[in-house]
């Protein structure tokens, strides 16, 4: 391979990775990444040190509303300028996630202060320890309402919480509905978390909302001695999380979903078997299987790449942070959760607790429209320095280049993404039609942006 | 600890997008009858600004200056005064203009564009009026105070971005004193700013932290007719009151009982009186969270926007300090 090709290679893995890792990355970014080293970046994204300084003050200051969070969509301009223009990308995606697989929803908890508290512990610990995240999820004082352990009592536990940690949080069910426990470890698991549940709050009506909190009550906790997963003693939650964890079940279960989300939407079983095995050797440390999954040559074949849907968040906020025109919190920034909200993915708001259904369910017809209007106005915003410095990049090749030249220096412009041959050549061939000095073409940056909008408009652009 | 030199008064106010009650009420104005004007920012996305009017007797009267970019309208509103007339003026840092309406809520013009030119801003905040009816705007993006005629001819300005003497970090509120002195809180400085009418800088008050005269984005300040100086400091959760040479005199953490509002909207909700009484959270239900803005009147009233509270909080002054 030739330097040039080789380079070509490492721009293109880096892409690749910021995409799944982030939210995607400009040209100069990527370049900048590349000087680095790929492992280095991968340490960077798990490890992340923001430059930025702390932007939370302006946040609430333009949105004050959003400090005390009465309903989600109060919340959504919180969340909304951090995936916009975060520096610790990995954070936020761990955090999206999380978001996810241990769903909490607004349909049930409308409130918002404690969805932005239970998306902060996904950034602070969701690169952590499974074993700390789950523990700390089930303190959660919104995940406790909103799986009715308020009403989990000695004596009559409810089984909700225990049931889904067991089958939508840890263990998981196959294919047949079957998991590796039993509905006996599951009534074990209800009664060792009886006592735990959120303090009462008052109503929201009048003062709006307080922030919740998690109150154990040993007089409602069960003593007695349970029989969970083959083991026997007088187990409170945390104890049942211990065990848990410990359960290739379980660790094969987040290796699986690990895997869906940053790697396919098709699983690979050896892959996935791999990084059970990590999971188990490091105890479940999150940031290690991370790691072993970036690096991997799996990763970074081709085979993977472009081979996920991106998601309503993922395409809303990659296409927006290509733009780099958020300086300072806005209405337009304040507004970006809802775009995803109208391709079918409301933040904060999954539609229940199993979260969202990923992969090619996110996209049909009506979903398929807003995303392209979305992404084609994005990169329409001529004003944007991101935009600005995206055609600087196509300027820069010159003038003669060919039509198959000028739509791959747009794909490289755009962060080095590539398409099918099939949409390529549709994109070559209307450049080729409307090429400098055709009569009614567009001409400069005018046919530059056009063929970013025509890109971002192709069926292999939902894929990431 | 006990208050020293104010007693509590009573509160006004209940969590509501339109009619009786606020939303987020970041700024509020008395008029010549005593009338309190409260402008509620809201989520700006979530179309519930208004200026309401009510009695301080919690006598609901009329709102004007509801959502939208139309002449009359507000989209993100920032400050409000009232002109010896009664005449209602609003800072828009959306539209950067400043609408202005009569006493009942006409809406009569609005000037100003975005810039940083002479006269133009880059979303106006904090807004005070002058012994001559002169209105001195906080232009927080361009890090400046700019002072207009009261028909809104840009006369002069000063200010710019840093951290030194007379500079600019995100500055807010600002309050002019008996002698026109300006004094603006200089929101991301963590201090608060003193200036000669004519903007030469005269002193600092205030570093960042939590400690007495320590501050952490300081929101609004207010120099009452008597010198006695309020700073809204904002992420504490506290308003902090200043006497003779800035000595810091007292804190106040908010003392809030139920609205004459609430408690109605509990008297005819009792299962929500209920939910509450279970909650217990009666201390908690006290205190401020973002107190923005503080006014005062000639009978020795403090008024207290507290803005994510939904209220304005009333104390009344039982000492006179040394003026500052």
């Amino acid at each position: 391979m030739t330097t040039v090709g080789r380079n070509q290679q490492e721009v293109a893995v880096m892409a690749h990775l910021l995409r799944r890792a982030g939210f995607g990355a400009t040209r100069d970014q990527i370049d900048q990444y590349v000087a680095k080293g790929y492992e280095e970046t991968v340490e960077d994204l798990l490890n992340p040190v923001a430059a930025r300084p702390e932007d939370q003050d302006l946040m609430d200051r333009y949105f004050i509303a959003s400090v005390e969070a009465r309903t989600v969509t109060h919340a959504d301009p919180q969340w909304s300028w951090r995936l916009a223009t975060t520096e610790k990308p990995l954070e936020e995606k761990i955090a999206l996630f999380w978001h996810s697989l241990l769903a909490v929803g607004g349909i049930k908890l409308d409130h918002g202060l404690e969805m932005l508290t239970e998306i902060d512990l996904f950034r602070r610990l969701g690169l952590g320890s499974f074993r700390t995240l789950l523990f700390e999820i089930s303190r959660n004082p919104g995940m406790m309402y909103w799986l009715d352990n308020q009403n989990s009592h000695k004596g009559a536990p409810n089984e909700n919480y225990g049931r889904e940690l067991l089958e939508l949080f840890s263990m998981g069910i196959d294919d047949l509905g079957e998991g590796s426990y039993s509905e006996d470890d599951v009534k074990a698991a209800a009664r060792a978390f009886t006592g735990w549940a959120s303090k009462p709050t008052p109503p929201p009506f009048f003062l709006g909302p307080f922030p919740m909190e998690f109150r154990f009550d040993a007089t409602d906790h069960d003593n007695d001695n349970k029989l969970f997963l083959g083991e026997s003693g007088n187990f409170d939650g945390g104890d049942i999380i211990d065990i848990i964890v410990t359960k290739r079940a379980t660790a094969r279960f987040v290796a699986l979903r690990l895997y869906l989300f940053f790697v396919s939407d098709e699983p690979d079983d050896a892959e996935i078997e791999r990084l059970t095995d990590i999971f188990q050797e490091t105890d479940g440390d999150i940031r290690a299987i991370l790691r072993s999954l970036f690096n991997s040559d799996h990763f970074k074949s081709e085979n993977v790449r472009f081979r996920k849907v991106k998601s309503p968040a993922e395409l809303v906020f990659g296409a927006a942070r290509l733009t780099d025109r958020f300086d300072i919190p806005d209405m337009d920034s304040s507004t970006l959760a809802n775009q995803a909200m109208f391709m079918g993915q409301h933040l904060l708001n999954p539609p229940g607790v199993e979260g969202w259904h990923e992969g090619e369910e996110w996209v049909d017809s009506g979903s398929l429209i807003e995303r392209i209007n979305f992404a084609a106005s994005e990169l329409g915003r001529t004003d944007s320095t991101g935009i600005h410095r995206m055609i600087a990049l196509v300027e820069n090749a010159g003038d003669g280049i060919g039509p198959e030249e000028f739509v791959e220096v747009c794909l490289d412009a755009m962060g080095s993404i590539d398409l099918g041959s099939g949409s390529k050549a549709v994109l070559v061939e209307h450049a080729a039609q409307n090429g400098p000095g055709t009569p009614g073409a567009l001409d400069g940056a005018e046919r530059i942006v056009e063929m970013f909008q025509l890109i971002v408009s192709t069926p292999d652009y939902q894929y990431c | 600890m006990g208050l020293e030199n104010f007693a509590y008064s009573h509160t006004i106010g209940i969590a509501s997008f339109l009619g009786r009650g606020f939303m987020n009420p970041v700024d509020m104005r008395l008029d010549s009858k005593g009338n309190l004007f409260v402008l509620s920012r809201s989520n700006a996305a979530n179309m519930n600004v208004r200026i309401s009017v009510q009695t301080m007797e919690s006598d609901y009267m009329y709102e004007f200056g509801l959502w939208g970019t139309d002449p009359g309208q507000t989209t993100q509103p920032t400050a409000i005064v009232l002109d010896v007339d009664d005449r209602v003026l609003v800072t828009d840092e959306f539209m950067h203009n400043v609408s202005i309406f009569d006493s009942e809520g006409k809406f009569i013009e609005r000037w100003g564009e975005f810039g940083s030119g002479d006269g133009q801003f880059n979303r106006p905040s904090g807004m005070a009026m002058d012994s001559e009816g002169n209105i001195q705007i906080v232009d927080h993006l361009n890090a400046r105070v700019q002072k207009f005629s009261p028909d809104g001819r840009f006369i002069s300005s000063f200010g710019t971005f840093g951290s030194g003497d007379g500079e600019f970090n995100f500055p807010w509120g600002i309050s002019l004193d008996a002698e026109d002195g300006i004094w603006i809180a200089d929101w991301r400085n963590d201090r608060v700013q003193r200036f000669t009418p004519d903007g030469e800088f005269v002193s600092s008050l205030g570093t960042s932290g939590s400690g007495d005269g320590e501050f952490d984005r300081p929101s609004g300040v207010h120099v009452a007719a008597d010198g006695t100086l309020y700073v809204a400091d904002w992420r504490n959760d506290r308003v902090q009151v200043f006497g003779a040479g800035g000595a810091h005199s007292e804190t106040l953490m908010g003392d809030a009982t139920l609205s004459k509002w609430c408690q109605e909207f509990l008297d005819v909700n009792p299962e929500q009186a209920s939910w509450r009484e279970g909650a217990g959270l009666f201390e908690q239900e006290k205190k401020f969270w973002r107190p923005s803005a503080i006014e005062t009147n000639d009978d020795g009233l403090v008024l207290i926007a507290d803005s994510c509270r939904h209220r304005i909080q009333i104390y009344q002054r039982t000492a006179v300090l040394a003026s500052v």
